[in-house]
């Protein structure tokens, strides 16, 4: 009921020395300019666009199925680039979502279906509800609980998010195991 | 996650009679008891701006209004409103849309105009007429109200008229006060007072509010009302024109009611609170300064004082039948922690210290920059929560190791003999415990299950007059557990 | 059902997308990875310099009273289909420079005039005509009117036209037609 369940993976998934599991079944282009950085889930049909711009993500990430971690466009006098995109540790990306964000911080829990517009800032220990939309460039303070179309500030989270999160994170990675294919 | 996500199973009866969830309490080290939201002095530390995390000095936040003085929201959405720049061509109408964003300022021809743009509903300060801007920052037109002068003098007289009422509260008081003092003064010397020296010299009277008032033109109100004009009922209707309520509200001195007069707002600050504990006046939390970190200077938070209970399943419960209930204890400290579990009823009542009342011992105490409780008796208010069921507690006193950050390392967890204990990892338990519910509960009703918990605490920092050795204290909590309905059968 | 799918030079089609049917791109038209475009009730055809992001959908449904020849979707030069952005439509004609944010949704019977913009998440299902200059946003799909065009995307067309061949497999253009004789048969055969 509270302690979440064990996650089953079947053979599907690809674990690294540095403890990533990764699906078979997501699409990363541009997998030199993805680095995880140790113990990160990306289940499957995740689509990570290394090919646009670097992606770095802390530890203890958590990326749903059927999510899209994107780099944002910007525009540069000299011309154009995508951004690169930055994700702290212990992050929790909800599935279905579409992330365009140009800097996450850690300990944020990202819900499903959500659309992060491209640019937005995401500060440490903030928390975007599910079904929400992010209009571009906006900047989520710390602490925060966003919620809504277009995401407006619902509530202060509890000061002991940085520990929540961090617990959570790690039971799901421990709670991520394989099954024997019968 | 299980807190930010789903209801909340498990709540904690905090000393005010509130249930809340372990992460909203607070835990005060001086008083050694639980404090919610509800018990505790919340103040602000800080403004800050939530688009740009720029700290304001809180005078400064005063004069602006707590407002930023340089992010804006969008008028039509109340997003904020981002700074875009584009090429004007001097010479040339016709702008063509370039970089944007950066704020190299670029010596060509043609030179770097800004605008505001809202990237939620696409309003742009162009839509209103607003001319575009050669600085990235700053520089927006703000629209005076032509009422503003005379609100200022409505302002300015009775800031004026208080004023004056206070001085003449003050000289009643001084009055009452007037002892001959034993050197005779220059006025019974000379017969000269300060006013008629002043007088004489040239200065302005000490009375500057006498001016305000005195000048002061009260509002006439005139029969004359403007006449409606004539095809206001004829006249079509164009409701992409016309603002809804949220949008004139938005900003009262203006309201407007058309959507070209619409003006950028300036975005309201964010604060930064500090608590209080409000029976021994000590800080329970205290944020960094930096709007940007998440770092607490103090940080007495529940979560890392109070052992905290999960429930891990439950089997659902019936009516005057047994129902298994599993719990996981988790000890925060970093000491030993001894448990035990019992009924709400068999809480100790909390001991009343008899310390006689006298002015010495307040006089000491706020010596000692302590409040001064001896005279302050707190209104004991109990939660009154009915029980449906109640947990049969074991009589055994278990151990909890306490919190060690390297040890999730080690391998899993050890299976102990006990019929009780389902396994033990490092700070956490796991219990079985049964539930025995009422028969007289009704079928659909919520299944509520009450336990109260007795655990040693090690206070670590000791209060000011006790001894320099930190104590351990045996502290109570009453849980409520949340067990879904009763089943009916 | 044919696979026709004619594209134009210039144009930069990931191999890993769904394209079925008879389908039409444009040069300088830019489809992102695991897109599906499917065209069942009808021929469609992208115009240039568009942007199909991921897991955008395109389908020309099959619809009863479906004409016969049936009409193509048309859809113009430099609209932005962004991420997971659904698009579904008997027939019709899509302006150009119209933006689909991210989720979005276009049901049948909507006909979308040129510079609009469909925000994140919103769903248009009931049949109706937008307007040129048009944009929905917000969870209660609020309506106002631009007065600004949208800024062009030329610039990241450029940048993705370049990049995206470095890591990537590529469709190849091809502006012949491929089998014209099997196409007409398979055509008038009723579909199962």
């Amino acid at each position: 009921m509270e302690l979440q369940d064990t996650y089953y993976n079947k053979s599907e998934y690809v674990e690294t020395a540095s403890g990533n599991k990764v699906s078979r079944q997501t699409v990363l282009c541009g997998s030199q300019n993805i680095v995880l950085h140790g113990k990160v889930i990306v289940q499957s049909d995740a689509i990570i666009r290394g090919d646009l711009a670097n992606v770095k993500t802390g530890r203890f990430c958590i990326i749903s199925k059927g999510s899209v971690i994107r780099p944002p466009f910007k525009k540069f006098s000299k011309g154009v680039a995508f951004f690169p995109l930055q994700m702290g540790d212990h992050v929790f990306v909800g599935e279905n979502t579409v992330v365009n964000a140009a800097v996450v911080g850690s300990y944020v829990y990202i819900g499903k279906n959500v659309v992060i517009g491209r640019r937005c800032v995401l500060k440490d220990c903030c928390m975007i509800e599910d079904n929400s939309v992010l209009p571009a460039e906006t900047v989520v303070p710390s602490f925060a609980r966003y919620s809504g179309s277009p995401a407006r500030l619902i509530t202060t989270l509890p000061e002991a998010m940085p520990d929540l999160m961090t617990e959570f994170t790690k039971s799901y990675y421990q709670h991520f195991l394989p099954t024997t294919v019968q | 996650m299980a807190y930010l996500t789903q209801p909340d199973y498990v709540k904690y009866i905090c000393s005010c009679g509130q249930l809340k969830p372990i992460t909203s309490l607070y835990f005060c080290r001086h008083c050694l008891k639980i404090r919610c939201g509800f018990c505790i002095c919340h103040e602000v530390d800080s403004h800050y701006c939530a688009n740009c995390l720029e700290n304001m000095p809180s005078s400064e936040a005063r004069l602006k209004k707590n407002r930023c003085s340089s992010c804006f929201d969008c008028p039509s959405c109340f997003h904020t409103l981002s700074t875009r720049a584009t090429m004007a061509q001097p010479r040339q109408v016709v702008q063509d849309p370039a970089a944007g964003g950066d704020t190299k300022v670029e010596s060509k021809q043609p030179k770097k105009m800004y605008y505001l743009s809202c990237f939620n509903c696409r309003w742009t300060s162009r839509d209103v007429g607003i001319p575009d801007q050669p600085v990235a920052s700053g520089g927006w037109p703000e629209r005076t109200n032509p009422h503003a002068a005379r609100v200022n003098q409505l302002l300015d007289y009775y800031k004026a008229i208080a004023l004056q009422e206070k001085q003449e509260k003050i000289e009643r008081e001084r009055k009452k006060f007037n002892i001959r003092g034993k050197y005779i003064t220059l006025t019974d010397k000379t017969g000269l007072t300060g006013a008629m020296a002043r007088n004489i010299a040239g200065l302005p009277s000490s009375e500057s509010s006498s001016s305000a008032i005195a000048s002061f033109v009260p509002s006439q109100a005139t029969e004359e009302v403007e006449e409606l004009p004539e095809d206001i009922f004829t006249k079509e209707v164009n409701l992409n024109q016309i603002t809804s309520m949220p949008q004139r509200l938005a900003s009262p001195e203006w309201q407007p009611s058309s959507v070209s007069r619409l003006h950028p707002l300036a975005k309201l600050l964010s604060v930064k609170r500090s608590q209080r504990c409000r029976a021994c006046d000590h800080n329970l939390t205290k944020p960094e300064y930096n709007p940007g970190s998440i770092k607490f200077k103090i940080e007495l938070l529940a979560y890392y004082h109070v052992p905290e209970v999960k429930i891990i399943s439950h089997e659902p419960v019936k009516p005057g039948g047994k129902s298994a209930l599993l719990l996981k204890l988790t000890n925060p400290t970093g000491h030993e922690m001894q448990l035990r579990l019992l009924q709400p009823e068999d809480i100790p009542p909390p001991e009343e210290k008899e310390e006689p009342k006298s002015i010495e011992k307040s006089l000491e105490r706020s010596l000692n920059l302590e409040k001064d409780t001896t005279s302050l008796k707190p209104i004991e208010v109990t939660c009154e929560q009915p029980a449906t069921s109640r947990v049969s507690a074991p009589d055994v006193t278990l151990t909890l190791a306490q919190r060690d950050d390297a040890a999730e390392y080690d391998d899993d967890a050890q299976h102990d003999t006990n019929d009780i204990i389902m396994w033990r990892k490092s700070n956490k338990l796991a219990l079985r415990l049964e539930v025995v519910t009422d028969e007289g509960a009704e079928g659909g009703a919520p299944a509520v299950a009450k336990v109260a918990l007795q655990y040693s605490y090690r206070n670590t920092v000791p209060p000011a007059a006790a001894a320099a050795t930190p104590r351990d204290h045996t502290l109570y909590t009453t849980v409520l557990l949340d067990l879904g309905t009763v089943s009916s059968n | 059902m044919s696979h026709n799918v004619k594209i134009l030079p210039g144009a930069t089609v990931c191999e890993d997308c769904t394209l079925e049917g008879d389908i039409t791109i444009g040069g300088g038209t830019v489809i992102h990875p695991r897109v599906t475009i499917i065209a069942e009730g009808g021929p469609i055809i992208i115009a240039e310099y568009c942007i199909i992001e991921e897991y955008s959908t395109i389908i020309h449904k099959k619809s009863d009273k479906q004409e016969n020849p049936p009409k193509p979707l048309f859809i113009g030069a430099h609209n932005v289909f962004e991420v997971g952005c659904k698009l579904e439509s008997p027939c019709g004609h899509i302006g150009e420079s119209n933006v689909f944010e991210c989720r979005s949704f276009v049901g049948v019977d909507v006909k979308i005039g040129s510079g609009c913009v469909i925000g994140a998440a919103c769903r248009l299902t009931a049949p109706q005509t937008l307007a040129d200059n048009t944009v929905i946003w917000g969870s209660e799909h609020h309506v106002r009117e631009a007065l600004e065009k949208q800024p062009s995307q030329l610039l990241q067309l450029d940048f993705l036209s370049k990049v995206m061949p470095n890591y990537h497999r590529l469709r190849k253009p091809n502006v012949h037609k491929r089998q014209p004789s099997t196409r007409q048969s398979q055509e008038s055969s009723p579909k199962p």
